[in-house]
């Protein structure tokens, strides 16, 4: 066999939601496609209409417009008349109402007309066009706004309407014919569905049925996982304090602190410490015993109060590992605003109090700033680019220079506990916003279990879900409040972060972009059960575990297709990554970010062709296994043979 | 433990001030050329650490000689990337020199060509045109050393004759050609006739009309016409445009899609009547007698290009670590200041526009500009074997039909395809390290390749001129083993190509598709370094799956020598290099490198906020 034909042979490897993000060009989409087509029984993942945004454009670039749906599912009713403008339905989800001769504006491809459906869970349009008709499929989680656009007076074609602003970087536009009286039912609907917390009931999340051989809700244990990096043992014990939520409760039931300190210290230090987040062990290093611990603010105040256990607590944390006789404390803020906070009570350790601790800033903003930062961002990239300000109105967003703080700040993390086997006890005011950015980085950076696709599961579910991240009140689930000032894009941040990462070091992990994607879809979509509430305590009040569905059941369950075909654990194990945090490497995420664009190229054409290299690897490896295997059968037969 | 990375290069020595001088042994000493001269040489001298506000160097000897600026010191340095043949880690070719300053603790004074310096010279700054840089200290050598070297090299790394060009003297018998049979130079008649035949374009016919460049000395001696033009036609033509560049064929369609190559008309010359004479014949060679579209690239200019590109160098050779961070703050803006992604985008867009025109809509194509001679050679090229997917090999003496005189614009063109590199990364036989190299080799000067303006101009060197200077040995730049081992040529070579790549590439031209060149405008700068990351992470994998392939295979197919890499190496390589790879001087084997600090501690991070730091 050739190289030649053993390319196009391939190309059916691709049979996954991979293709859509991965297309060289015109021709090859196309070979592509009628390839698929005569194979489509196996088939589960291929790209259908219904799936991309925009789709009825011949266009030969498409991007990861959605990672929300994987296979086609069964209308929830079998027996029911399924018209071709009817959504596909998933388990749990049902029609809540429709609205024909709606025209989408399409910033790109210009009206389309078509119908409008709103279920439970999202938003779903569908074109006339028989051939290609043109699919956009919101789930109603990512809607933050909507608003009606012209009045009964309004003129003009497409000039009444609905406007749907959305979490994910863009915004929709309809237009309803006044005569129909159709908007009014839909906005209804819209409202009552995108924001079922403000209208007294419950998020999609509850009502979703599907099953999964996974069960991602098993992923995390935290007492498995301060095992794996052997605790307990003589400096650190599991501490149970917090079972019923009663010292904290923000932070998880299960604890991880010094061996020495006892029950009663710690109900002192949480008295002295920002909504009794004490320090706990985020990490520890398994040799050098060097670790990472997590807390907010000291209450230092005004007044410069100190707490005799909290700097007896610090220390025992300093001691629990031998190797050094300094600590560093890095306050993840800009160094005025930790001093503005003793105005409200809070601030930060003095030197003085904690004698063998070094405090450093981290220079990194509060949720504030990072949200006008992303509407700016948003301003850049959607709907379209204005090219010739391309890089000044990037510089001018500050967004990269946000990504570019927070991972030096991780990388200064890294640069103790590793080279300097130094112990870090990193906070910010209330530690469940820039403090999760910062542990949670520098223990992707410091241990490569983490960049494995459960090891980064459990990074979130310890260092995000578990530590009281407020996501409730950051992404505002399910809630109509659009202009809360709770809500900052931080998570999605940290996921920027991580891919700018993977973007430096691309065989160190085991997952790709279109994993963290997945992950972003599905922080805002409410189908799952991951990413809602604010807390442990809330998660277990809500019965979270027992009434949805794990993200992680829905992404376990098909491994294959969040995998980086450059990972390379076994031969080439790299212990500790340290990224360049310098914006000369920091670039904007176009596949996350331009991603509703059709004209930005955002596929990796290299992930594809090292498939395609390793899918001829294995054949040919196959093949020449077989060929042993026959002759050593031909050798034995005339082995056999007697004469 | 301190903060501060022990460079295995680069080390602080404290009290050594009293050092006699430097021992090198045989192999640690500069290696010199048959007939290259030594000029000066200063003992004692310190090589600064790049980005290490002084506090590292080594100590060396610095010496200038006809060809190249080296620098040799007693270090072992382990070193697994690039290795030049006729250059050392520290040597850089005078022809590659661009700016000289003298520097002192606050200033930095820029030294001119021919200027006779008389004082004692401390520091020196040497940039060059590929981006590297070298501070050298003369502080502990004696008195005149600085002075000596200093004076040397402004003499000579601005030769104002050609023929005192290295190149002349270089004696070195000329390894002749294993260029492969396919690499056509397009310097002989025979090269056209074929590449016409080839093409199967019909209506254009060879003329031999410039022969010994009789008409004009920058046309090439065999030009392709329109059938219709007659050699007096062209005579008359030439009269009328500048630099006497008349419309001539350089590629074409079996459709009959022709790309062509005018100048514009003389400034004195205001009746257009010949160039529409001369596209009408064009129109005619079309089967279909369609109008021949024309794109316009009288912009960017030479000039503008040249600003750019100062800017974009200023940008990746900051000299002290408080410009470096304060850049790195306002990186993009700073990068959108030099017009440079910008001009790549220009440069595409019209690429594309040929492309489209020519293998779409099957029209002619006339690319005009100025002189005719200046960016049309960067988009022919790229229309010509990028962008319709030729495989590079076959092509690369398209570059040779017009030199480019002008480094910037060069590398311009090379910005332009490692863009389409990224887009397409299976589209293309060359890596990125191809393209860098390239760009290097453009300024060592005993290559013809980049050293004249025209073929006419190599045509008189070769022969010797009526200066009575000795003959030129002509070697080309494509001989990559006068230069590299064969370890170093297959890192030439893209392990993601695929062969059967046949489609027209339609990249995405706007600003917001472009990425910064990081291999090729970073690499001196080690701080930007990515320990055992980056790009040749993929390229050595794909190499190793690719070696595997061929193993495979190896019963059934030929084997391709060049992609066979040792896969253990491969294994080897990616476990130490990093990505500045094969252009890395951060190599450092095994133990826990302790992290690098400019970019994390100091001003930035500790200032206010980085928000005021803009405003």
């Amino acid at each position: 066999m050739n190289r030649k034909t053993g390319s196009i042979e391939l190309l059916e490897m691709d049979n996954s939601s991979f293709s859509k993000n991965l297309t060289l060009d015109g021709f090859r989409t196309e070979s592509k496609a009628n390839l698929l087509n005569k194979q489509e029984t196996t088939i589960w993942g291929k790209t259908s209409p219904s799936k991309s945004y925009c789709s009825s454009s011949s266009t030969s670039t498409e991007n990861v417009v959605s990672t929300l749906e994987r296979k086609k599912t069964v209308a929830s009713e079998p027996g029911a008349s399924s018209r071709p403008d009817d959504p596909p339905l998933l388990p749990g989800e049902k029609v809540t109402g429709q609205a024909r001769d709606v025209t989408y504006l399409c910033p790109y491809h210009g009206p389309a007309r078509g119908t409008l459906t709103v279920t439970n869970y999202k938003l779903y349009f569908k074109s006339g066009d028989k051939d290609t008709p043109l699919v956009v499929e919101v789930p109603l989680g990512v809607v933050s706004r909507i608003e009606k656009v012209g009045g009964a007076s309004s003129r003009g074609e497409n000039a009444y309407g609905i406007e749907v602003f959305c979490k994910d970087m863009r915004n929709l536009r309809f237009a309803h014919k006044q005569e129909n009286h159709s908007r009014r039912n839909v906005f209804e609907k819209l409202q009552t569905f995108a924001f079922p917390l403000s209208h007294k009931s419950k998020l999609f999340a509850f009502d979703y049925s599907e099953t999964f051989p996974e069960n991602g809700w098993v992923v995390y244990e935290p007492i498995a996982e301060l095992k794996r990096m052997g605790v307990n043992n003589d400096m650190w014990k599991i501490s149970k304090i917090n079972e019923q939520y009663e010292i904290c409760d923000s932070y998880p039931a299960v604890w991880a602190v010094p061996a020495q300190a006892t029950d009663d210290e710690l109900k002192i230090v949480a008295n002295y410490r920002s909504r009794g987040r004490i320090p706990v062990l985020s990490w520890i290093h398994t040799e050098s015993q060097a670790t990472i611990t997590r807390c907010s603010q000291p209450l230092v105040g005004v007044g410069g109060k100190r707490c005799k256990e909290d700097e007896h607590y610090v220390q025992l944390i300093m001691d629990a590992n031998a190797q050094s006789h300094k600590m560093f404390i890095m306050d993840a803020r800009p160094s005025a605003n930790a001093i503005a906070n003793k105005a409200k009570g809070g601030g930060y350790e003095s030197e003085d109090a904690y004698q063998h601790a070094e405090l450093v800033f981290l220079d990194i903003h509060n949720i504030h700033v990072m949200r006008e930062s992303l509407r700016k961002l948003k301003e850049l990239c959607y709907p379209n680019i204005d090219e010739t300000k391309w890089l000044s109105g990037l510089e001018s967003t500050y967004w990269l220079k946000h990504i570019k703080c927070i991972l030096a700040g991780a990388v200064r993390i890294v640069d103790k506990v590793e080279s300097h086997k130094t112990s870090v006890l990193v906070h910010c005011s209330d530690g469940w916003d820039r403090t999760a950015q910062l542990t949670a980085l520098s223990m992707l950076m410091l241990d490569p279990y983490y960049r494995t696709i459960k090891g980064f599961e459990v990074l979130i579910e310890k260092e995000w879900v578990s530590f009281g991240h407020k996501f409730q009140q950051r992404i505002g689930h399910g809630d109509d409040h659009h202009s809360d000032a709770d809500r900052s894009p931080i998570f999605l941040q940290f996921i920027d972060c991580v891919w700018q990462v993977t973007q430096q070091f691309p065989n160190a992990f085991e997952f790709n972009d279109y994993f963290l994607i997945t992950i972003l879809d599905h922080l805002y979509s409410c189908r799952f059960g991951t990413f809602l509430c604010n807390s442990e305590r809330e998660r277990v009040q809500e019965k979270l575990k027992e009434q949805t569905v794990s993200l992680w059941s829905y992404t376990n369950s098909n491994l294959d297709l969040y995998k980086n075909p450059l990972y390379w654990a076994n031969v080439l194990q790299q212990r500790v990554l340290v990224p360049i945090a310098s914006l000369r490497h920091i670039k904007l995420w176009k596949a996350y970010y331009c991603r509703w664009n059709p004209s930005m190229r955002t596929q990796d054409p290299v992930y594809q062709r090292i498939r395609e290299l390793l899918k001829l690897k294995e054949q040919l490896e196959q093949k020449a296994e077989e060929c042993r295997k026959e002759q050593q059968q031909r050798m034995q037969r005339s082995n056999v043979s007697p004469t | 433990m301190n903060d501060i990375r022990e460079d295995n290069r680069f080390k602080s020595y404290i009290g050594e001030t009293d050092l006699e001088s430097v021992t090198l042994d045989g192999t640690q000493r500069t290696k010199f050329l048959e007939g290259e001269t030594i000029v000066s040489e200063a003992q004692k001298v310190l090589l600064y650490a790049p980005l290490s506000d002084r506090k590292k160097y080594v100590v060396g000897v610095l010496t200038v000689t006809t060809f190249k600026l080296s620098f040799v010191c007693a270090e072992e340095v382990e070193f697994c990337g690039q290795q030049n043949n006729l250059l050392g880690i520290n040597d850089v070719c005078l022809s590659s020199i661009d700016v000289i300053y003298q520097v002192s603790d606050r200033t930095k004074k820029k030294l001119s060509p021919g200027q006779n310096i008389t004082g004692r010279i401390k520091d020196i700054l040497v940039v060059c045109k590929n981006m590297k840089s070298f501070e050298f200290s003369f502080k502990m050598s004696d008195r005149d050393s600085g002075k000596n070297i200093v004076n040397a090299l402004l003499h000579h790394a601005y030769p104002k004759r050609h023929t005192l060009l290295f190149a002349y003297d270089y004696k070195e018998p000329h390894i002749n050609s294993i260029l492969p049979k396919e690499v056509r130079l397009f310097q002989t008649r025979l090269d056209w006739e074929k590449e016409l035949k080839r093409t199967k374009c019909q209506n254009w016919r060879v003329s031999h009309v410039n022969i010994n460049y009789q008409i004009s000395p920058l046309l090439i001696e065999t030009i392709i016409v329109p059938q219709s033009v007659t050699d007096n036609i062209i005579k008359e033509a030439v009269e009328k445009f500048r630099s006497r560049g008349c419309p001539v064929w350089v590629w074409g369609t079996s459709k009959g899609a022709a790309l062509v190559r005018m100048a514009d008309l003389l400034p004195t010359v205001t009746d257009r009547t010949e160039e529409n004479k001369l596209l009408e014949h064009i129109r005619k060679s079309h089967p279909e007698k369609r109008v021949p579209h024309i794109i316009d690239l009288s912009f960017p200019t030479p000039k503008d290009i040249n600003v750019s590109y100062l800017k974009l160098r200023e940008l990746c050779t900051p000299d002290n670590t408080r410009l470096f961070k304060s850049q790195d703050f306002k990186f993009y803006g700073l990068l959108d200041s030099t017009k440079w992604l910008f001009f790549v985008s220009v440069c595409l867009t019209k690429a594309n526009e040929a492309a489209e025109h020519i293998s779409i809509l099957e029209s002619t194509v006339v690319l005009q500009e100025g002189n005719g001679q200046d960016l049309n050679c960067i988009s022919l090229i790229q229309k010509d074997w990028v962008v319709l997917g030729h495989p590079f090999a076959n092509r690369l003496g398209h570059i040779l039909c017009k030199e480019i005189d002008q480094s910037p614009l060069f590398l311009l063109f090379l910005d332009c395809v490692w863009q389409l590199l990224q887009q397409f990364p299976s589209a293309f036989q060359i890596s990125e390290t191809y393209l860098t190299t390239l760009w290097d080799s453009a300024h060592i000067s005993v290559f013809d390749t980049f050293l004249f303006n025209c073929q006419h101009q190599r045509f008189m060197a070769e022969y010797g001129s009526s200066n009575g200077h000795p003959p030129l040995i002509l070697r080309s730049v494509w001989d990559w083993r006068e230069q590299f081992s064969e370890r170093d040529i297959i890192q030439f070579c893209n392990p993601l190509y695929d062969d059967s790549y046949q489609a027209i590439l339609k990249p995405h031209t706007g600003l917001s598709g472009l990425e910064i060149w990081t291999q090729c405008y970073f690499r001196w700068l080690p701080d930007l370094e990515i320990r055992k990351g980056g790009r040749p992470q993929i390229d050595l994998y794909s190499r190793y799956i690719v070696s595997e392939i061929l193993q495979f295979q190896q019963g059934l197919g030929e084997l391709n020598g060049k992609l066979n890499e040792n896969k253990e190496e491969c294994i080897s390589l990616m476990k130490k290099v990093n990505s500045f790879y094969p252009f890395s001087y951060n190599s450092e084997l095994g133990g826990n490198d302790p992290i690098d600090s400019v970019l994390l501690t100091g001003d930035t991070l500790d200032s206010q906020s980085i928000l005021n730091f803009n405003d």
